[in-house]
């Protein structure tokens, strides 16, 4: 806000019919730009303050209405349906394209959630409940059937690993001399 | 699509809405007509500020500086009620104490797991 106030003034400064010091003092700033009642304020009472919110916020009074007043911070901002920026005319020249918004339209309350990069509240091809349904459904099969996998595991049956050569007995440091006792992994 | 039913986050195509087709009364006629007389207000004050030749500045939009101010400046209009309290102690306060004593007592259960010499320690990326 420092910021803005410091380039009014220099704009004042260099269009300002008044030369040097005289302008630097006169403290005169640019008539243009938003003044303090065009900024949000609080909630509506009276049905002429609520005229005269629509009226601020270019909208019909008809069409104009508050969020309620439960202390949310809201205040007098108006309540647009919630209507993400994908479903507007994209072959429409929109003053913002990328936006799809024109200049001075009231902004919905949480706009950068509705931009075309997030929240989509277009309609769906197939309804909500059949959407759910199916990958929910989906879902809840597999983990199910993995469930019951770990539970009663099915494969080839296994045994251990089975040697030749007497359990491989001279290879384990078994002495040469000695007749080893032998071993059958078989049965006939 | 006869059976489209809406949601949340899926509204009805303009083209499935029966007030597109059946709704001819002279007052949705005159709203529409009011809506599109507002907004062709705005574009020409638009139109005209863009293609001023002299405009050296940027376009001020007065709807975007009420967007940025009441998002900016919420606790101008907060008053302190049940359901607001109830949000500020559920998402500022338990948050706090919960984790703490989570953490502390699985960091305790561990710590008893190693002096007695009880943790087994897998080879798991994820802890």
């Amino acid at each position: 806000m420092a910021g803005v106030g410091f380039r009014r003034w220099a704009q004042a400064l260099s269009k300002g019919k008044g030369s040097g010091i005289s302008a630097l003092l006169s403290g005169c700033r640019a008539a243009s730009g938003a003044s303090k009642d065009g900024l949000p304020g609080p909630y509506p009472t009276t049905p002429d303050e609520k005229a005269a919110a629509a009226k601020k916020y270019n909208m019909r009074v008809e069409d104009y209405e508050p969020y309620p007043n439960n202390g949310e911070g809201y205040g007098d901002y108006p309540k647009l349906p919630d209507r993400s920026q994908h479903e507007r005319d994209p072959w429409y020249q929109w003053d913002h394209p990328d936006l799809r918004r024109n200049w001075g339209e009231p902004m919905h309350w949480n706009f950068d959630m509705f931009i075309r990069n997030r929240v989509d509240t277009s309609p769906s091809p197939v309804s909500w409940s059949t959407m759910c349904k199916q990958l929910f459904g989906f879902i809840g099969f597999m983990l199910f059937m993995f469930y019951v996998g770990e539970k009663i595991p099915a494969y080839q049956p296994v045994a251990p690993k089975q040697y030749p050569y007497n359990n491989l007995y001279l290879e384990r440091g078994g002495d040469p001399e000695k007749q080893p006792e032998e071993v059958k992994n078989y049965e006939i | 699509m006869a059976d489209y039913r809406e949601a949340p986050l899926a509204s009805r195509p303009k083209t499935l809405d029966p007030n597109e087709y059946f709704n001819l009364s002279p007052n949705h006629r005159r709203s529409e007509e009011d809506r599109a007389a507002l907004r062709a207000n705005l574009k020409r004050q638009y139109q005209t500020q863009l293609n001023n030749p002299h405009r050296k500045e940027l376009i001020e939009d007065p709807a975007l500086t009420r967007w940025v101010y009441a998002r900016a400046n919420p606790y101008l209009t907060f008053k302190p009620t049940f359901k607001t309290s109830l949000m500020g102690a559920m998402f500022g306060v338990v948050p706090l104490f919960v984790l703490y004593y989570v953490f502390k007592t699985d960091r305790d259960r561990k710590e008893e797991q190693i002096k007695a010499g009880t943790l087994e320690r897998k080879f798991s990326l994820s802890s």
